[in-house]
């Protein structure tokens, strides 16, 4: 456990140390300090995962506090490997990122804040104080903002930098009340005293869920509390997007598990709430992503609904717990934990790719762009390994959580229930249409960025691709994909083992299903070998058998043979038909200047999709806000002697009162 | 081992056949005399024996997609049951590594197909992709629907509908059938929802997409394009044959079957036209709506006794 803490320590000054160096040593120093800081944590996290016992340090506090404990079981090693690991990886690549941008005023906080937040982000998911847990989620709501805001020069990522501290201040709110609830309650801030009040007050332990619940997703980015995502992601710097969509979401749901965790059984409502919220999710999210055509807003739209896919197993585990059938828990559990490390990875490896093309052609608006697969060919099969992952396919590990909750879902089948049964019959089918509209979504991505001839000039003048300090990163990820695909047994053997320190009353009957989805890896991991050997041997037969044979030419215009980049199908018609049957879900904005005259000079066409929760709830609410508060301006009258008549009057009225009530 | 490779040799032929008896009912409804009944295949090796062009636009994501396309029709069909009644895989939920097999074949064709920069095969491969995002929950529903009802969690339970909901499994099964039956429709790009026949580029789908694929490209892509049809009627197959009859008779059952499922598509094609693009939604929500009804129907016979 010391290890941990000198880490911790470690992350939390290299920062401050960086300053000192020169401009051209500073990121290198940092990825430096970084990475024996992660390394440092990292290492009792991998012991509690090999060895089985948990480490836990307990300090004394003062009154207020009581004891502290920080403490590392199966779940918070997991994070923390996750944290850790992904963490690295970015901020090794804003070693290539940073570069054009070292001049830069903001230079110096970006690099305090980048450890911090990793640190910040460690010491939450190992703290089991409520009052400090909340300081850790404060520090690490704030270090994020200020990353968010590197280029504060522009209006607006200032703007949206904001609202991302508004919505957290919001999540931060609901989480206090559930806390103080139990706190009051309980008497004390530890987790293990709440454990026992939730468990023996049912009523109660649901009012806390939800309210947590509201507070912990809206950091993980649930629908309806998800609209801080697609403008904070693409409004910071690619790197920091990558932790914050990687990792930093996925404290909420840490805190979701957490709190089923003390809960133990879960009422049936309030898993078929939570059932039903995840699937909004994830079809939320994809519909979205598809009508985005910034990368970068595209990406975000997409963490939501891995957040849903998240949430689906999650979910299905709970059903199981409630209607105590343990395969279900198992399943659903281990597959919602296994898509947490497999989202952040493939998200991450999307987001940094997405940063390497934003720096080479200054543009996120994927309309721009195309044929970048000639000039960037390793950051474009890179992006392509991770939209295969990210819609599910196989033989990559998107396939293998996706794979392990349908299996959870059918298995939940069996829950002979009404009601049970519908929702997951809707949540088979929802997240069947999640992974088609995924294959839609990335498809239309990669082929609009990649493929085909360049759109404009932007996209036409890159010439070279990043350099290794950006891709070996990216490539790292890439393997990770492939590996959790092709050896999945190992990771579910891990899982197994998380989800039985979870729910340690349930180890008897959760240890005795677990030779069912184990064989069934083993199956769908030689299948995947086989797959790759056999498209290995196609590649390479058709590289030999066919090497003269081919003719170079232009593309078939169907008689037309003077076809140039303009003509190209768009991001927009790519998506229009599927978006056309499905109209009343957006808010179109449409931006149309028609060509006039004889002989017109200029015409354009700009159609924009807005959300339609900020169009028709957020904007109204704000608006009302405005108006309300417009109410009070005059008290705000700028001479010092009424403001000094409002404390008077104030004073009087606390008086006043104290004698009545006193 | 002579059974598996006997549904081997089913998986890699009887797709032509299938081809050429539409062809041949198309003819006949046409009053044609038609083309052998061999010519697919014999098209095949025409094609595979020809140099091949490629535009200058195009990546190695154009080249490397037919093989994606042939791999991934050969690997999801392990898990479906062929001509023996039995599959190569039999696992629990193999319906979901199907589904996702095909689906990885079906996005490198999509990103193969807007490779080109053509503007004609982005319109393929966007309506493409906006159909099989119908399809697939459709499908899902209904499989998931069919296991839960007989209790089991792989394709088997599809030829045991009707000996565990009896007279409920009858009505199941038609159900089925029409629906399989218009996901082969989609999936095979098909009259009504395309016309694999027609010359004019705007209207179609699938077709439009591979434009600019010739020689060896071309014939995997319509090779693949014929063993997931035969891949879907298999599931059909799998319903209406009762499981526990004798091997020779089983495998002369399922060439049956396929022989009047080739039928009916060509009877299909050749009384009516294709449907206009707008509304191949209304046709594929058919698929949807008759999944609903099986899951309804499931339901029912669960909770209502």
């Amino acid at each position: 456990m010391n290890n941990f803490f000198i880490g911790i320590f470690t992350l939390l000054f290299s920062g401050f140390v960086v300053g000192l160096f020169g401009k051209n040593f500073k990121t290198g120093i940092l990825s430096f300090l970084v990475a024996i800081g992660s390394v440092f944590c990292a290492i009792p996290a991998v012991k509690v995962l090999f060895s089985g016992t948990d480490l836990a340090k307990t300090f004394e506090f003062n009154a207020l506090f009581g004891n502290v404990t920080f403490g590392i079981d199966h779940l918070s090693a997991f994070f923390i490997l996750i944290i850790t690991i992904m963490s690295l990886i970015s901020v090794i690549y804003s070693n290539g990122y940073l570069k054009p941008y070292l001049d830069s005023k903001n230079i110096n906080s970006h690099l305090v804040f980048l450890p911090v937040l990793i640190a910040s982000m460690l010491a939450v998911v190992t703290c089991q104080n409520a009052l400090m847990f909340l300081i850790c989620w404060e520090v690490m709501s704030l270090s994020s903002f200020f990353l968010v805001i590197f280029e504060s020069a522009k209006k607006e990522v200032l703007k949206a930098g904001i609202k991302y501290l508004v919505f957290m201040h919001i999540s931060v709110l609901f989480i206090i009340m559930a806390f103080a609830f139990m706190a009051i309650k309980s008497g004390s801030f530890d987790f293990e005293s709440f454990k026992l009040v939730l468990q023996n007050n049912k009523s109660f332990a649901n009012i806390v869920f939800i309210l947590a619940f509201i507070g912990f997703g809206t950091k993980a980015g649930f629908v309806p509390f998800h609209n801080w995502l697609p403008d904070a992601h693409p409004a910071a710097p690619s790197h920091v997007s990558a932790i914050m969509s990687g990792v930093m979401i996925k404290t909420g749901i840490y805190g979701i598990i957490r709190m089923i965790m003390l809960i133990g059984t879960p009422n049936k409502f309030v898993a078929y709430g939570f059932l039903v919220i995840a699937v909004i999710s994830s079809l939320y999210g994809v519909l979205y992503a598809i009508t985005q055509h910034d990368l970068k807003r595209l990406l975000a739209y997409h963490s939501i609904e891995n957040i849903g896919i998240i949430g689906i197993g999650l979910g299905i585990g709970m059903l199981g717990l409630t209607y105590h059938n343990p395969l279900v828990t198992l399943l659903g559990f281990s597959g919602g934990i296994l898509h947490i490390l497999n989202h952040s990875i493939f998200k991450e490896l999307l987001f940094l790719s997405a940063g390497s093309v934003y720096l080479k052609t200054h543009t996120k608006d994927i309309e721009t762009l195309g044929g970048l697969i000639k000039a960037m060919p390793i950051t474009a099969i890179l992006f392509l390994i991770g939209s295969v992952a990210i819609c599910g396919l196989p033989p990559f590990n998107g396939f293998v959580s996706e794979f392990l909750i349908y299996l959870g879902m059918f298995r939940g089948l069996e829950i002979h229930h009404f009601l049970a049964m519908l929702l997951i019959f809707l949540a088979i089918s929802g997240l069947a249409l999640v992974g088609t509209m995924a294959i839609l979504c990335f498809s239309k991505a990669f082929s609009i960025m990649f493929l085909g001839l360049p759109r404009s000039e932007k996209a036409a003048n890159v010439s070279i691709d990043c350099g290794y300090v950006m891709t070996i990163p990216m490539g790292i990820l890439a393997l990770f994909t492939l590996l959790i695909g092709i050896y999945p047994q190992f990771v579910f053997y891990e899982l197994k083992l998380i989800v039985l320190s979870i729910f340690p009353s349930l180890k008897l009957d959760l240890v005795q299903v677990c030779a069912i989805p184990l064989n069934i890896m083993q199956v769908v991991a030689f299948f995947a070998i086989m797959f790759i050997l056999f498209m290995t041997v196609l590649v390479v037969l058709k590289h030999y058998l066919l090497k003269g044979k081919v003719v170079f030419h232009d593309t078939w215009g169907c008689g037309y043979n003077r076809a140039n980049n303009h003509m190209q199908y768009t991001a927009s018609s790519y998506a229009g038909p599927f978006l056309s049957m499905l109209k009343p879900l957006f808010k179109k904005v449409f931006d149309i200047e028609k060509p006039k005259k004889l002989f017109p000079t200029s015409a354009h066409f700009h159609l924009q999709i807005e959300d339609i929760e900020e169009a028709y709830v957020l904007n109204p609410l704000l608006k009302f806000d405005e108006w309300f508060l417009t109410k009070f301006e005059s008290l705000q009258s700028g001479n010092i002697q009424s403001y000094l008549k409002y404390g008077l009057i104030f004073l009087l009225v606390v008086i006043i009162a104290s004698l009545f009530i006193g | 081992m002579i059974l598996k490779m006997l549904n081997l040799i089913v998986l890699l032929f009887v797709p032509f056949l299938m081809m050429g008896l539409i062809k041949k009912t198309k003819a006949f409804w046409a009053g044609r005399k038609g083309v052998s009944i061999f010519q697919p295949m014999y098209d095949f090796v025409k094609l595979i024996k020809k140099d091949f062009v490629i535009s200058k636009t195009t990546s190695v994501v154009f080249n490397i997609a037919p093989l994606f396309a042939i791999a991934t029709v050969l690997f999801a069909s392990m898990f479906v049951p062929l001509a023996t009644g039995k599959a190569l895989i039999i696992i629990p939920a193999g319906v979901i590594v199907f589904a996702y097999t095909l689906g990885l074949g079906k996005f490198m064709s999509l990103v193969a197909a807007m490779d080109t920069g053509s503007s004609f095969e982005g319109m393929g491969a966007s309506r493409e992709a906006c159909f099989t995002s119908i399809v697939e929950p459709a499908f899902f529903l209904l499989i998931a629907s069919v296991m839960v009802l007989t209790g089991n969690y792989t394709f088997g339970s599809l030829s045991h509908i009707i000996e565990s909901a009896g007279s409920y499994g009858i009505l199941i099964t038609i159900f089925a059938v029409i629906v399989l039956f218009i996901m082969m429709l989609v999936e095979g790009s098909r009259v009504p929802v395309d016309d694999p026949a027609t010359h004019l580029e705007l209207t179609m789908i699938h077709e439009v997409m591979i434009l600019d694929n010739s020689g060896c490209d071309l014939a995997l892509y319509s090779w693949a394009n014929g063993i997931k049809m035969l891949l879907i009627s298999s599931l059909i197959a799998c319903m209406v044959i009762p499981h526990n009859l004798p091997m020779l008779l089983h495998i002369l059952c399922y060439l049956l079957v396929m022989g009047i499922i080739s039928i009916a598509v060509g009877t299909v094609e050749s009384g009516m036209a294709r449907i206009r693009m707008s509304h191949v939604f209304e046709f594929i929500f058919v698929m949807s709506s008759l999944s609903l009804v099986v899951m309804s129907l499931v339901m029912a016979k669960m909770f209502g006794g």
